[in-house]
């Protein structure tokens, strides 16, 4: 009876505290309100970004975030933005759609950002979809090519910025009409949405494929899933293999195929065709597998130094990011800071959610970047890119534009046709700083 | 053709398996705790061998010292903690999953301190040893020098290790301490130092797992985390007792999920995993080689 | 000496007072809090299943994160597919979630230690990898668990305002305060009573007449329906189920949370519940503190999570809880 008594109160001690401490760890923080203007002040834009720095994506992607801010810092030391200085708040999900959901609550709710820009990955930007637009958060430019994100009914304060993976099926199909009529085409892709869309592209430009064969995410760190890709491969001997997924998957794919000297011409789609991350991946020797590959691309390639785009980030790299090799991850991330600062200048000095959305979709389209296809943006589109040019991989891993000029094909997410185009980009502003 | 290279890749994945499963079999004959700190401990003497290589540019100048460190480390983890953890939660429910919980935070910590110091980015650990599968005729089967030394690895550490336990005193004192301890200490035997002597041990054959596997990927803090999963797999499957059921337990694992690959699919070899492993202890409860009715863990 | 004994409507009246006390108090903090409320509340429902099973049975289990994932599955799929409000979507995840633990349970209660361990362990990591394989699953991408905003009543007593994390946190704080009182109640039951006496001596209560292996599997099959319940309520806080919602890591947080509780002492699971929600709290302020550089960001976290075990297995054993409850609880485990 004794035990039984206490037993009693233990628990019932259990049941108090559990409430009250429910209520202690709900009380601290202040009244309710939500804020539909944080995040900026008279000296300071804080913005925020979700980006794997730890994990199996982290290599690569890592570096974008840094190359931002290295870009902010600049800009800052030159005058801000309207007086204000820009501060970003970089948050690791680890390419887990359930931390970045609970990292963007901690930007919007705790960092209290004004926007969100460049967050990473098609699933984690959708699983924070519907507290991004409760909270009417914009999110700009952000890194994947899920063509979803073009619905502005569904995701109205959201922008892209990479062609849609179908924009690159579509173009790489087109592609290979042009330049491999004839051959046969085999594909390896990433089992998700990333694939799907994808496939997706190639069925409307008709390619046809000797062996189509999907991964799951992550599982190309296991040499034995590598080995069944190449003996899949080998098995269809296809004259041309398209690698559609993220470079740690190029890298396998190269390593396994050196491995069992399998021979293909590889195309390497522009998410997995970053030859700093391959070699972070794989290691020196698989850059030599680069070798001879194609690879296609939005913007200039990183080793271009007569880019005038390039040249400059180059320079803010060594200044603001020292230490950090230049590769397209830094490109992208310093394009991307750019587009950012060209989007808060062109909102002009009383910066609000709502004037900055606007500005994109009256001006967006004429923002000055490093990407060579025009970017879509307009009060009914909030799609960036639409093109990508082809190059093939030298010994070194440096990609250079085929015929030495950057050949853009252009197309849409739907059905309609692919063009060929020249390049036609705004010139760059004056030491790489928005003047609009 | 396809069924040799399928059996290949299997054998050479599951020499990976085996090599960590008797750094845990070799922790749990001499403590009875799985230690699951192992992949940190077998990552952080991989970095500190990738050090050694990066300044003395060759790799058989670090295997030896990455080794050396590893069993430093083991010994290390044992007297700053598991020592104490032995003496402190040794009733109650904790004392079921105290060593689990203390190891699982050993790992998050080693793994957060390597983080600390070499950063996330993925490092390549360069060996001296060919990648490229040996050619016969036209065929290349995917199995190279890199996989054959870790075949070869593997069974070194096993015949050692073997050896030790079975034809030497010091390896009678280690079985005498893990299975009872006071009778052990009675008679003689130095019981702590004994148990060190098995951390140090299981550091050791951890790292040779690391700096040999390593090459064949790359190095990051978390880099051999599944194959702690796969390496416990097959401990437990083999009967975690034993150093012979380990390695057939890892090579039984890696030549199934590599023909579950092959012919199934490639999402599902760890559920595979799982469904072989409640296959084999339903019919065997502790295992191919455990001692079927020995005394309860 | 005779003191007050609270009957089971007791306990039932004081909780749902506290409980009203809290819905109160959730008007006056922000959406950030609200939300950590409702993680503390899934957490604590998560921490009391190991709690039953390890606490109090003496099983071990490295896979309770592929029960949540169970029952998180179920539930999503109940209603996303099949447009199956979410009361009755939470419940179907708590009954597949059930069958799979009852049958769980069956093999566990075969295995001992390790063995389970490592069998809960190949679960853990293999069964997200599920989803993959079926369309219907979603893949990657997962399934949508978006319950909406609070009912119409609700909005009108409340005010427009009345935002999805604090509706979250009504719903799952009464659910966890259900979960505690049913919990109790269960202790104190002849079951209860059962499985501390094959958790403290197995032989002894095989020999005082009780069916050990029947009372493992219904330990295992109870704590399932909890952890089940606890993934249900984990996707909808996340709105949005996906294998990688419940990577192997969930499993060891959970199980953290429970050692951080006290393992014996389902009072402490609330303490496990809160330091599991503060942890990348307090390491993100420290990191900033610290001048926020990758390497800091990245690896704090789970620094200071790793030395706080560390630190509890060595030192408080018993957990974070307050000493002297602590001590009255484990007299009822003895």
């Amino acid at each position: 009876m004794l035990v039984q008594r206490r037993t009693n109160r233990g628990l019932v001690v259990a049941a108090l505290a559990t409430a009250l401490t429910l209520i202690v760890s709900a009380l601290p923080a202040s009244a309710l309100t939500i804020h539909r203007q944080d995040g900026v002040s008279a000296s300071t834009i804080t913005l925020g970004i979700t980006v794997p720095l730890t994990g199996a994506a982290a290599p690569g992607y890592n570096k974008v975030p840094y190359a931002m801010q290295a870009y902010f810092n600049y800009v800052n030391d030159n005058g801000g933005v309207n007086g204000r200085k820009i501060k970003l708040v970089i948050k690791d999900d680890a390419y887990n759609p359930v931390l970045s959901k609970s990292v963007t609550n901690d930007l919007i709710l705790k960092d209290k950002v004004f926007a969100i820009v460049g967050s990473l990955g098609t699933a984690e930007n959708e699983a924070t979809t519907r507290f991004v637009n409760d909270h009417g958060v914009p999110r700009l430019f952000i890194n994947t090519g899920f063509s979803g994100f073009a619905n502005t009914s569904k995701y109205p304060t959201t922008y892209t910025l990479l062609p849609s993976y179908v924009m690159e099926a579509k173009i790489m199909g087109q592609y290979i009409k042009d330049n491999f009529a004839g051959k046969s085409v085999a594909i390896i892709y990433q089992d998700d949405d990333f694939g799907a869309d994808a496939l997706k592209g190639f069925a409307i430009a008709g390619t046809k494929f000797v062996a189509k064969i999907p991964y799951a995410s992550g599982s190309q760190a296991d040499p034995t899933v590598v080995g069944k890709w190449i003996s899949g491969l080998a098995a269809a001997k296809p004259d041309v293999t398209i690698m559609f997924g993220v470079s740690s998957a190029s890298a396998a794919a190269l390593g396994g195929s050196y491995k069992v000297g399998f021979k293909t011409q590889w195309i390497l789609g522009s998410v997995g065709g970053d030859g700093t991350t391959i070699a972070s991946v794989a290691g020196p020797t698989a850059v030599g597998l680069l070798y001879g590959a194609i690879g296609t691309s939005f913007l200039p390639a990183p080793t271009d130094t007569s880019d005038p785009y390039v040249a400059q980030f180059q320079a803010i790299n060594q200044k603001y990011n020292s230490g950090v090799v230049f590769d397209n991850n830094v490109l992208e991330g310093m394009n991307t800071a750019m587009l950012t600062v060209e989007a808060l200048r062109a909102a002009g000095s009383t910066l609000t959610r709502a004037s900055l959305m606007k500005a994109i979709a009256k001006s967006g389209s004429t923002f000055a970047s490093a990407g060579f296809s025009p970017l879509g943006y307009s009060s009914t589109s909030h799609i960036g890119y639409n093109g990508y040019w082809f190059g093939t991989y030298g010994p070194t891993g440096a990609i250079k534009p085929q015929g030495g000029t950057y050949t853009l094909y252009t197309t849409d997410s739907a059905s309609g046709a692919v063009s060929k185009t020249t390049s036609t980009r705004p010139a760059m502003p004056e030491k790489g700083l928005p003047n609009n | 053709m396809i069924f040799i290279d399928t059996l290949l890749l299997g054998i050479s994945s599951g020499a990976i398996y085996s090599l960590m499963a008797l750094a845990l079999v070799l922790v749990w004959r001499s403590t009875r705790i799985v230690n699951f700190a192992q992949a940190s401990q077998a990552v952080l003497s991989t970095y500190i061998g990738y050090e050694i290589t990066m300044r003395s540019h060759n790799y058989w100048v670090s295997l030896p010292l990455a080794i050396l460190f590893g069993a430093i480390l083991g010994s290390l983890i044992d007297f700053l903690f598991m020592r104490y953890l032995a003496k402190r939660a040794k009733s109650g429910p904790i004392a079921e999953i105290a060593p689990v919980i203390a190891t699982l935070g050993l790992l998050g910590l080693l793994q957060s301190i390597i983080g600390l110091i070499w950063g996330n980015s993925f490092l390549q650990y360069p060996t001296p040893l060919s990648g490229k599968g040996f050619t016969f005729g036209s065929h290349t089967i995917p199995f190279s020098p890199q996989n054959l030394f870790i075949v070869l690895a593997t069974a070194i550490v096993l015949l050692v290790f073997g050896g030790i336990f079975r034809f030497t005193d010091l390896g009678l004192a280690l079985r005498a301490a893990s299975f009872q301890p006071e009778i052990a200490q009675l008679a003689g035997i130095r019981v702590a130092r004994i148990r060190n002597i098995g951390w140090a041990f299981a550091g050791a054959a951890g790292a040779v797992a690391g700096a040999v596997i390593t090459p064949t990927s790359v190095l990051s803090p978390n880099s051999l985390d599944l194959l702690l999963v796969s390496g416990f797999i097959a401990a437990v499957m083999g009967g975690l007792d034993s150093l012979v059921g380990a390695v057939i337990g890892g090579l039984v694992l890696g030549v199934g999920f590599s023909f579950i690959l092959q012919y199934v699919g490639s999402s599902v070899t760890f559920l595979a995993g799982f469904f072989i492993l409640v296959i084999v202890l339903l019919i065997r409860p502790r295992g191919f080689f455990g001692h079927q009715v020995g005394r309860h863990a | 000496m005779r003191k007050r004994r609270f009957t089971s409507l007791q306990r039932g009246g004081l909780l749902l007072i506290l409980g009203i006390l809290l819905l109160v108090t959730s008007n006056f903090v922000d959406e950030l809090r609200s939300y950590q409320g409702a993680q503390v509340a899934v957490y604590l429902v998560a921490i009391s299943s190991i709690i039953l099973l390890t606490g109090y049975s003496g099983q071990i289990s490295l896979g309770h994160g592929a029960i949540m994932a169970i029952g998180s599955y179920a539930a999503a799929l109940a209603f996303s597919l099949w447009n199956i409000s979410f009361e009755f979507a939470i419940l179907f995840g708590m009954v597949v979630g059930t069958i799979a633990g009852f049958i769980l349970g069956v093999a566990a209660a075969r295995l001992s230690g390790p063995y389970l361990a490592g069998t809960t362990l190949a679960l853990a990591v293999g069964l997200p990898t599920i989803a993959d394989q079926f369309k219907v699953l979603g893949g990657e991408q997962g399934l949508n668990f978006d319950i909406g905003d609070a009912p119409g009543w609700i909005k009108r007593f409340e005010g427009s305002d009345f935002t999805q994390y604090r509706w979250f946190f009504w719903l799952m704080t009464l659910v966890a305060l259900g979960v505690v009182w049913a919990i109790t109640n269960l202790l104190q039951s002849s079951f209860g009573r059962n499985w501390r006496a094959v958790s403290n001596n197995p032989v002894a209560a095989s020999l005082a007449g009780i069916n050990v292996a029947r009372a493992k599997v219904l330990a295992f099959t109870v704590s399932s329906a909890l952890a089940s319940l606890a993934g249900a309520l984990f996707g909808i806080l996340l709105g949005i189920v996906t294998p990688s919602a419940f990577p192997l890591t969930l499993s060891f947080t959970i199980l953290t949370g429970a050692v951080l509780a006290g393992v014996g002492n389902l009072a402490g699971s609330i303490v496990g519940a809160v330091v599991l929600v503060a942890i990348p709290e307090f390491s993100g302020a420290l990191s900033t503190h610290l001048g926020n550089s990758q390497k800091v960001t990245a690896n704090l976290p789970g620094l200071v999570t790793s030395l706080l075990l560390i630190f509890v297995v060595l030192f408080r054993p018993e957990g974070l809880w307050p000493k002297k409850v602590w001590k009255r609880s484990r007299q009822l485990n003895n």
